[in-house]
């Protein structure tokens, strides 16, 4: 694994992430507006299901879609470009899994819930669940800064 | 370092020790959590602001404007939980933030976003109220909500860079 991630560190991209003055930094921003319009969008959606803004027809939300794709589109690149700096500051620390883990399963279950709709009882605790694991992602997402124990390889 | 004739850092200081918060910040897990829940407070703040910032400026018609209103009160929430949290890392470690451009800078548009907050219900909420639920509101009201979203995401941005800006460094006093 450690070659791998040591091949992954000598990239041109990794290299720039790591000793440009603003590449890291720059980054970082990117990823925090893409990651608060894609939560943003989970967070608004869940509450609906969960009961809060009652006076809106569910469906109607699908409005706020297209700002999570837009979240996504910011994440992901900023999130590549944080991942190849440090490889194996991610790759070897747990709650990197965990986020995603979290991530995905929210995204998964933000779906169906706009699919089965607010009526059935169930999906108020199914959107509590969701709008904790969002929250779960930020924070797993978060945690990484504290929990790793090795930076780079090479 | 010159000395803060308004802002007392070190007398900040000394009361975040002996009051425990900086034993208690210091601690493994202490700072991990608050900054953990200071983003969770973020994510439901932006979540609902933010978003219903959004619908005014034409994001997904169709949401009514007063019923997403209702939300509000869970970014309140988060507010308050991101405010707390955040006196606890200023009491940690002040002489990191309270000297800090890219702190200051956040407290300026978190300022600016308060004030843009009264002046919204104050001129153009009546407005918003009346639109239909396909419609955009009134100008004025796009434009509280246009830059009640800038604050929001320089706040993030400020935030995200405090690190970077950290003094003695980067030593910033605009009233020394």
């Amino acid at each position: 694994m450690n070659s791998i991630f040591a091949s992954i560190e000598h990239w041109p991209l990794s290299v720039w992430a790591r000793e440009d003055e603003y590449a890291y930094f720059l980054a970082l921003i990117f990823h925090a507006w893409g990651m608060a319009l894609l939560v943003g969008g989970g967070v608004v959606i869940t509450l609906r299901v969960m009961g809060v803004a009652g006076g809106a027809a569910l469906s109607n939300f699908r409005g706020f879609l297209p700002v999570m794709w837009l979240g996504v589109a910011l994440a992901i690149p900023s999130g590549f470009v944080l991942l190849v700096a440090y490889p194996a500051k991610a790759f070897t620390n747990p709650i990197f899994a965990i986020k995603f883990a979290c991530l995905i399963g929210a995204a998964l279950l933000l779906r169906r819930l706009i699919r089965i709709g607010a009526a059935p009882r169930n999906s108020r605790m199914l959107a509590v669940l969701c709008l904790l694991l969002w929250l779960a992602g930020v924070t797993a997402g978060k945690l990484l800064l504290h929990t790793y124990r090795v930076l780079t390889v090479s | 370092m010159e000395a803060d004739p308004i802002v007392n850092v070190v007398a900040i200081g000394h009361w975040g020790r002996e009051v425990g918060i900086y034993g208690l910040m210091t601690s493994r897990w202490g700072w991990p959590i608050a900054e953990s829940f200071h983003f969770i407070g973020l994510c439901l703040l932006f979540g609902t602001v933010g978003l219903f910032d959004l619908r005014m400026l034409g994001v997904a018609r169709g949401v009514p404007l007063r019923a997403l209103h209702r939300m509000v009160p869970v970014g309140l929430a988060g507010f308050a939980l991101s405010i707390t949290t955040g006196l606890l890392f200023v009491m940690t470690t002040p002489d990191q933030y309270l000297h800090n451009p890219a702190f200051l800078t956040k407290l300026s548009f978190m300022l600016l976003a308060g004030v843009n907050m009264v002046l919204f219900y104050v001129i153009a909420a009546r407005g918003v109220w009346l639109t239909g639920r396909d419609d955009l509101p009134p100008l004025g009201a796009r434009i509280f909500g246009a830059v009640s979203l800038i604050c929001w995401l320089g706040v993030m941005t400020c935030g995200r860079v405090i690190t970077a800006f950290r003094p003695p460094a980067y030593f910033w006093c605009p009233w020394c």
